[in-house]
């Protein structure tokens, strides 16, 4: 392997029907309670005027993103960037289900699985690509409008789809210099400029209070503390220590 | 202090005397509590690894998942133990609540006066200031001692309740666990920084070497107890004091409780 894997969709918009097989597929085999989903399809309207009409629907989902802000503010490290290749996971058995991460994500694409405390994603169906299938999505997408693969092997599906696409578009996050380069690319439509954007990252009072005051106090607190005991020790121990005490 | 002038034969009289200051329930809970310690802290801190806090560094983390087996293990092993310190620290408190815990809480933790005052001066003489001045007679802890108990007895509350908020994740509300992350780190980096001098004087520094030892054997020289904690020295004296004095009353009485016609017992 010459290279790191780096799995993303590419999403064909103009092929999409709005069907939302995805979802269903998705749901089953993730097993996602009935009130929640993984995956969305965002309907933009109607676009142009009569007759020239035209109505779009974009297929989504967690973005896989290079710099996730999800995994930032984790704190068990239960979110995490696989190293292997290149998907946001989340090891279910270390969240507590804080939901720091929900608030985090631009895109908001978490959930709070509340009756099992803890925060559920698309996983890129990483336990059907290591077996060589397709994401349950992908797989049965009838439209061909989800393509999943490796975007750093140029002969992938994806690549292929990217290097014939009239249009390539990105929903990026870029702001006071955090971007979050997401894996998900759209192509052969728009959605620049439309109502799917992402929002700032929200940090929640514990989290931002606890990075901004907290922090700096315990060093602090250490810190003056390891002194003063070093400071004794040292002296203790270039002084040296009498054998009875006076 | 006023023990420079205390005859030869005196001292030696206090070096061999020994005064009981723990009891035997202290001494298990406190080496319970240390292992706990050495077992949690580690791997507590292994776990917290939100790259936005820094706080732990990263080849730490990575040691102590790659010794467990991952992030899920390291954090069952964590809360398993630490579920096991919960329980255990609340059971001997229930237990020994009134034999223990009230008696000590009413006659070993409250600050008086002259904590007081040594809270006001003994900071000072540490930066350097103050020297000439004498320090208030202390009681079996001082005042720094207490102040630092306070201390853990809120940070152990803290960390037992959000660690139990953390731990049973389906039954707790996300805002409670948010909460309770910062709840729980600085209940515990509040009870570390005291803990840094309460090992290196407990266990290092010269002066101190009877507390350490009297942590296992429960007991310390009469000469330690009067350099370092005289107010509750002389309590002890007075307390042996009128023990012998009921003594002796008690043999004085003894004869008048003897069955008419026994013999008198053969003096030790």
């Amino acid at each position: 392997m010459a290279e790191k894997k780096r799995y993303g969709f590419v999403i064909d918009i103009s092929r999409c029907i709005d069907c939302r097989a995805c979802l269903v597929a998705c749901s089953v085999e993730n097993q996602v309670p009935m009130n929640h989903t993984r995956i969305w399809v965002q309907d933009l309207g109607l676009q142009g005027q009569f007759p020239d009409l035209q109505r779009t629907f974009v297929p989504y989902n967690c973005m896989h993103c290079e710099n996730p802000p999800c995994v930032d503010v984790c704190v068990s490290g239960a979110t995490y960037k696989d190293p292997d290749n290149g998907l946001v996971l989340v090891d279910q058995e270390a969240c507590i289900g804080c939901g720091f991460c929900v608030d985090a994500c631009p895109y908001d694409a978490r959930y709070l699985d509340e009756s099992r405390g803890v925060v559920d994603k698309c996983n890129g169906c990483i336990q059907r690509v290591e077996i060589g299938q397709q994401p349950a999505c992908v797989a049965t997408c009838v439209g061909g409008s989800r393509m999943f693969g490796d975007l750093n092997d140029p002969n992938s599906e994806v690549s292929i789809a990217l290097k014939n696409a009239s249009k390539v578009e990105r929903i990026d996050y870029e702001k006071d210099g955090h971007d979050t380069d997401p894996n998900i690319y759209f192509i052969n439509g728009d959605v620049l400029g439309t109502s799917l954007q992402p929002r700032d990252p929200r940090y929640t009072v514990s989290e931002a209070g606890w990075k901004k005051v907290l922090v700096p106090a315990i060093f602090a607190g250490i810190g003056a503390s390891f002194l003063v005991q070093a400071t004794y020790f040292s002296k203790q121990l270039v002084e040296g220590e009498k054998e009875f005490e006076e | 202090m006023s023990h420079k002038n205390i005859p030869i034969e005196e001292r030696r009289r206090l070096r061999t005397k020994m005064i009981k200051k723990h009891n035997l329930a202290n001494i298990l809970t406190h080496w319970f509590n240390v292992g706990m310690w050495l077992l949690l802290l580690p791997t507590g801190i292994a776990i917290i690894s939100s790259p936005r806090l820094g706080l732990s560094p990263v080849w730490w983390q990575e040691l102590f998942r790659n010794m467990f087996g991952g992030a899920a293990n390291l954090i069952k092993f964590h809360y398993t133990l630490g579920l096991i310190w919960t329980f255990v620290l609340t059971f001997n408190i229930l237990l020994g609540f009134r034999k223990y815990f009230v008696p000590f809480a009413f006659s070993r933790m409250m600050l008086d006066k002259d904590d007081i005052e040594w809270l006001k001066i003994k900071p000072l003489q540490m930066l350097g200031l103050m020297k000439g001045k004498h320090l208030p007679p202390q009681d079996a802890y001082n005042a720094g001692q207490k102040a630092y108990m306070y201390v853990v007895i809120l940070g152990t509350i803290g960390i037992m309740t959000s660690g139990v908020v953390m731990t049973f994740k389906e039954i707790f509300p996300p805002i409670l666990k948010q909460i309770a992350q910062p709840v729980h780190w600085v209940s515990v980096f509040s009870i570390v920084a005291g803990l840094i001098i309460h090992v290196y004087m407990g266990a290092v520094f010269p002066e101190e070497k009877e507390a350490f030892f009297s942590m296992f054997s429960g007991k310390v020289s009469a000469w330690y107890a009067r350099a370092h904690h005289e107010k509750w020295y002389w309590q002890k004296v007075k307390e042996e004091l009128e023990w012998e004095d009921d003594v002796q009353k008690q043999v004085a009485e003894e004869p008048v409780h003897t069955p008419e016609g026994a013999e008198p017992a053969a003096a030790d």
